[in-house]
């Protein structure tokens, strides 16, 4: 089961006590509130702050798509937070030494809930469904690669080809995105899977009853549930009757419907209301660290002044990240050394500590830069021109975790070395523009993925075109070769090593400012037991059980 | 005879007034929405999205957005002719039946809101009008505080003491009655302080005017006056203002719904609009004209009811 790291710990703080324990021949009994039975029955609502405008995870690139289809489509495979991969609607798989292919031996008996069996033709029939042009994915079709086809060898034996070697395929596989819906819906309701509703159908531990826009999504126990992931704690349908996901964007909401016992979970808890949140009686809240991306500030290396690396260098020493992400986020949020999060897999956790603040340095590199001359205001000049960066900001809607207030911050470290920053604030359509043109000197976002491949869209220089995620429009030779070997291996080391490179890289180009380490931040009634969450941190409900 | 060519005259002249305000509407609407800048497709994948150029063309095409202006302009002057609103772009689910489905609670919300307020200002201005200095003062500066305190903080305030401490009433959605009390009342509450001030006026002016007098001279007594006579003259800049109030309440729901997480006409707003979601945003423009519309021809009824002068033209 993936226990999230917070939960991981425990357990196995836990687990220790209980062996010292056993050891003892006390004969204690673990009958913590964890470790008592479950039970059958009841309902639970979670509370969540985004609404899908589109159910379908084959085309949806959201992440409440995906945390709400996982109820109602199974994947391929199950992965744990350790990145093991377990036996799911496939009970083996093999590779082929080139990664150009993976052939799964399917579960049998397996159906979906109307009535259809799940098969290879199933399979073949989602997976080409979701790189059709016709279905204008805009994210499962990414997952699936330099994908070439599906065949079926037999019923229950396919096998997945690429055209190039795809190491991430596993992983892709275990993602909701890549999850099965019925061939007969996928037939019969191909133009309105996005709709949600009776009409997704799937094989998973719930069945989609019923959609209210704006409200609420119903998910009913699906009673024939007998093939949950080899990694689950328990085996047979769900424990919960019915599972409401209701749809409360402003947060003052969310945190009192929780308080007040009307919904059981609720996500997206501000880290303001931690506090009191966790000094409510009988409501648990957990800080999740989301795997992926952190939230990173991408340099522009192809305009000035940020095409020189001093200055880059410079800004990178120059803010004072600890400070700043300790005020705005009330210590829940910690800063970031690395692009990417430490709960990520493949992470390097040698570059904690090697670039700390550091204002001196920082005026050193600007000036033997250049930039030694002083305007009115005190910001840096050189050859009458001021130092001044762009770095727009998202329009009001789009802005998550008040990155405007830490940005302010940001923004007044560096004044303090003498670089001006501008914040011009674009409707999202030109900020979309200038940002895919290169015009901007900084960008910033966050990318959530358990997958290190995700440096692939970052630094690629294949990955700068259009709809491209580089930001930091920099064509390394070195990073293209290995961000291109990480996908086409699957020895741990090896992948360890070359994005332990990749990592240690951007930050000596300074090409990359990390931040802070996204939190996904939960909150839940203590009668909730045996919730658990996925390598993205997406509350899973199969296991979910309420105390009486 | 003449009677009926008349009526039907007058019907038709409102229908055509009506059908060109909504055109006119569409227009702007179309025309305002081509004026923000951005690609449309890129807009309507946001951010963070690893679509293919192929799969941004596929979307092009779909929409039709990969044609001139004029032509999509006609396009879609066409399909609103056959009662077709289109396809939204982001939920990729058919107009028509997206706003049907989200009508109804916001008109429910509308309706009730309308309600509270139109009773609590009946109530609040028939009783203090012109007496009881002390009672006047105290339901005057509510009245000032009502109107001046954002719909945001209300709901809030009213969740926090209704939902969240007494479990009177259920936080949010759209189920039954009970879900409807608190939004209404937030969304009312600002209106009643405004049409309070408008009737205590009006009723404080009709009560220094000779008729009254007169009125009291043929023995009619306080209350008498204050319903028959004072009130009656009083309703005509209630009603109006009712009426213009009533239309702006559209613009209040998207405030209110998404504290209540209720859904509604006012949360696909804030969707549409956010996402430049075209067919959605410019069905809801033609949507508020239409509702403009009705409600300006409901207060002109209206009037000839409350006021038997204008019924002799």
């Amino acid at each position: 089961m993936p226990l999230s790291r917070p939960v991981r710990l425990i357990t196995a703080a836990l687990a220790l006590a209980t062996l010292t324990l056993a050891g003892c021949a006390s004969g204690t009994t673990g009958t913590t509130a964890e470790a008592a039975k479950p039970v059958a029955g009841g309902s639970l609502t979670y509370a969540v702050n985004t609404e899908p405008t589109c159910f379908d995870a084959h085309i949806s690139p959201q992440d409440i798509t995906g945390e709400i289809d996982r109820n109602v489509v199974d994947s391929l495979v199950s992965e744990d937070s350790s990145g093991i991969f377990h036996p799911w609607l496939a009970t083996s798989w093999t590779v082929a030494p080139n990664l150009e292919s993976y052939t799964f031996q399917l579960r049998k008996g397996v159906t979906f809930t109307d009535g259809t069996p799940f098969n290879a033709a199933a399979v073949k029939a989602n997976f080409d469904s979701i790189v059709a042009p016709a279905t204008q994915s805009q994210y499962a079709s990414s997952l699936l690669g330099p994908y070439t086809g599906t065949t079926v060898i037999n019923n229950y034996e396919v096998k997945v080809s690429f055209s190039s070697p795809f190491a991430p395929f596993l992983q892709a596989a275990s993602t909701a995105y890549l999850g099965f819906y019925s061939p007969k819906a996928l037939a019969a309701h191909s133009d309105n899977l996005c709709a949600g509703g009776a009409s997704s159908v799937g094989t998973g531990p719930f069945v989609f009853s019923s959609y209210t826009k704006g409200q609420s999504a119903v998910f009913t126990k699906n009673p024939n549930y007998d093939w949950g992931p080899a990694n689950a704690t328990h085996t047979g349908p769900a424990y919960l009757s019915q599972l409401t996901f209701r749809f409360l964007p402003d947060s003052a909401t969310r945190v009192g419907s929780l308080s007040s016992g009307q919904a059981q979970v609720i996500r997206s808890v501000p880290a303001a209301q931690v506090k009191s949140l966790q000094e409510t009686s009988g409501v648990t809240v957990q800080e999740l660290e989301q795997p992926g991306g952190a939230y990173n500030l991408w340099l522009n290396t192809t305009v000035a002044p940020l095409n020189d690396q001093k200055v880059r260098e410079a800004l990178q020493r120059g803010i004072n990240i600890s400070a700043d992400v300790n005020a705005v986020y009330f210590g829940v949020y910690q800063r970031a050394w690395s692009p990417l999060t430490p709960s990520t897999q493949g992470y390097d956790a040698s570059l904690a500590n090697t670039w700390s603040y550091d204002p001196t340095l920082s005026n050193q590199l600007l000036d033997e830069a250049g930039w030694t001359g002083r305007n009115a205001q005190g910001y840096r000049t050189k050859d009458g021109k001021v130092l001044s960066i762009e770095w727009p900001l998202l329009p009001a809607e789009y802005i998550t975790d008040q990155r405007d207030v830490l940005g302010q911050a940001i923004q007044a470290d560096l004044r303090k070395i003498g670089v001006e920053i501008t914040r011009p604030q674009y409707d999202i359509g030109t900020y979309l523009q200038r940002a895919y043109a290169g015009k901007e000197g900084i960008l910033d976002s966050s990318w959530s993925r358990d997958e290190p491949d995700v440096l692939w869209l970052f630094y690629n220089s294949a990955s700068i075109s259009a709809g491209g995620q580089n930001a930091t429009f920099y064509k390394d030779p070195t990073l293209d070769a290995l961000t291109d070997a990480g996908r086409a291996t699957l020895n741990k080391t090896t992948r360890d090593q070359d994005y332990d490179q990749v990592q240690q890289d951007v930050i000596n180009l300074a090409t990359t400012i990390p931040i802070y380490n996204p939190v996904t931040i939960v909150g839940s009634q203590n009668s909730v037991h045996g919730l658990t969450y996925d390598p993205n941190d997406w509350a899973l409900f199969y296991g979910v059980w309420l105390a009486r | 005879m003449t009677v009926n060519t008349t009526v039907l005259g007058a019907i038709a002249r409102r229908l055509a007034a009506a059908l060109a305000v909504m055109l006119g509407a569409a227009t702007i609407a179309f025309g305002a929405l081509q004026l923000v800048p951005g690609d449309p497709v890129q807009i309507l994948l946001g951010q963070n999205n690893t679509a293919s150029p192929a799969v941004r063309a596929q979307i092009a095409a779909r929409f039709g957005l990969n044609e001139s202006v004029p032509l999509q302009y006609l396009r879609y002057l066409d399909h609103l002719l056959h009662g077709d609103l289109g396809q939204s772009y982001q939920l990729q689910q058919p107009v028509s039946g997206l706003i049907s489905s989200q009508l109804w609670p916001t008109v429910q919300l509308m309706i009730g809101a309308m309600v509270v307020a139109v009773v609590l200002a009946v109530f609040s201005a028939l009783l203090t009008a012109g007496r009881w200095p002390v009672l006047r003062a105290v339901s005057s500066v509510g009245e000032l505080i009502a109107v001046s305190s954002p719909s945001y903080w209300v709901g809030i305030i009213l969740l926090t003491v209704f939902s969240f401490q007494f479990h009177v009433f259920p936080v949010a959605g759209d189920q039954n009655f009970a879900s409807l009390v608190l939004p209404a009342i937030t969304l009312g509450l600002p209106v009643a302080g405004l049409l309070a001030q408008v009737l205590r006026e009006g009723l404080e002016t009709a009560l220094g005017q000779p008729f009254v007098l007169t009125a009291r001279a043929r023995g009619v007594g306080q209350n008498g006056v204050r319903l028959k006579h004072a009130f009656r003259h009083a309703a005509i800049p209630l009603v109006t203002l009712t009426g213009w109030l009533t239309g702006t309440l559209l613009g209040g729901a998207v405030l209110v719904e998404n504290i209540f997480g209720r859904p509604g006409i006012g949360a696909l707003t804030l969707e549409a609009v956010t996402n430049k979601d075209m067919p959605v945003v410019i069905a809801l423009v033609l949507l508020s004209a239409f509702f403009f519309v009705l409600i300006s021809t409901v207060v002109d009824l209206l009037y000839l009811i409350i006021d038997p002068r204008l019924r002799t033209g």
